[in-house]
């Protein structure tokens, strides 16, 4: 038996099933900033939302699937488990930088459109 | 031998999983309180960020757990097992205390930032108000 499919098969389902289930919540929960981005003009912001959502499933699961080619060759079982928890917490982590940059961009915008809409008004 | 590894990393992934969820679950519990007075009791968006913070502290301390999960000792005896283990759980334990004050921190610093917006602006169009009243009359 080769372990290392066997590594690719458990590594695919847990992230791309934690990729999804990210995805679903941040697009859920980042709704209203990207309602309130758009002021108010909610259609403009769902659209927005879905592209945005698309690409992210785009990049991550591209990452993914891209990290078969970058396998150790795997002998036994604790380093099936040791090589498939090094690669899925990487790609958590990079997850979790990301997602710290958007709370952080989402800041700075949410910042500079109420002074600008405070300035206008 | 391997059989011991592999004991290892499963009793490492519960204790690591459960006080993940427990310390998150604890932290964020409270938190909305912080996100309620941060947003001047907008409900719906309070909670959208309570939730975002959630996730981006489950991802960063998941991703780590599993990223330090790899056992590198070739020869490994029941002791040596328990020693390892004690060390990967417990400096992922002051981790997660670390991790814990940042949230607080950021917390802390969007409450003032928002208590300072809340003051701020207000100071000068009164003055300025003023200053136009004055010079009216």
């Amino acid at each position: 038996m080769n372990y290392n499919i066997f590594c690719y098969i458990i590594y695919s389902i847990i992230t791309i099933y934690i990729i999804i289930w990210v995805g679903k919540l941040f697009h859920r929960n980042g709704r209203v900033f990207i309602v309130k981005l758009f002021n108010d003009n909610s259609s403009l912001a769902d659209t927005t939302n879905n592209i945005i959502l698309v690409a992210y499933y785009l990049f991550n699961i591209g990452y993914a699937v891209i990290q078969f080619s970058f396998w150790e060759q795997v002998t036994n079982a604790g380093q099936l488990i040791s090589s498939v928890s090094n690669k899925t917490g990487i790609l958590i982590l990079i997850l979790a930088a990301t997602h710290y940059c958007n709370i952080f961009i989402i800041y700075t915008l949410s910042k500079k459109s109420t002074f600008i809409t405070s300035k206008t008004s | 031998m391997k059989n011991l590894i592999v004991t290892a990393y499963l009793v490492y992934l519960p204790i690591v999983m459960l006080l993940t969820y427990y310390v998150a679950h604890q932290l964020f519990k409270n938190s909305i309180v912080y996100m309620k007075d941060i947003f001047n009791g907008r409900e719906e968006i309070a909670k959208a960020t309570n939730t975002l913070f959630k996730i981006g502290f489950y991802l960063m301390n998941l991703g780590f757990a599993l990223y330090i999960l790899k056992i590198t000792a070739e020869k490994i005896n029941t002791q040596g097992a328990i020693e390892i283990l004690s060390m990967k759980v417990g400096g992922f334990s002051i981790y997660l205390g670390v991790m814990l004050f940042l949230n607080m921190y950021l917390f802390f610093r969007g409450k003032r930032v928002a208590r300072e917006k809340d003051w701020w602006p207000r100071f000068p169009i009164k003055l300025s108000s003023f200053v136009i009243i004055l010079i009216w009359s």
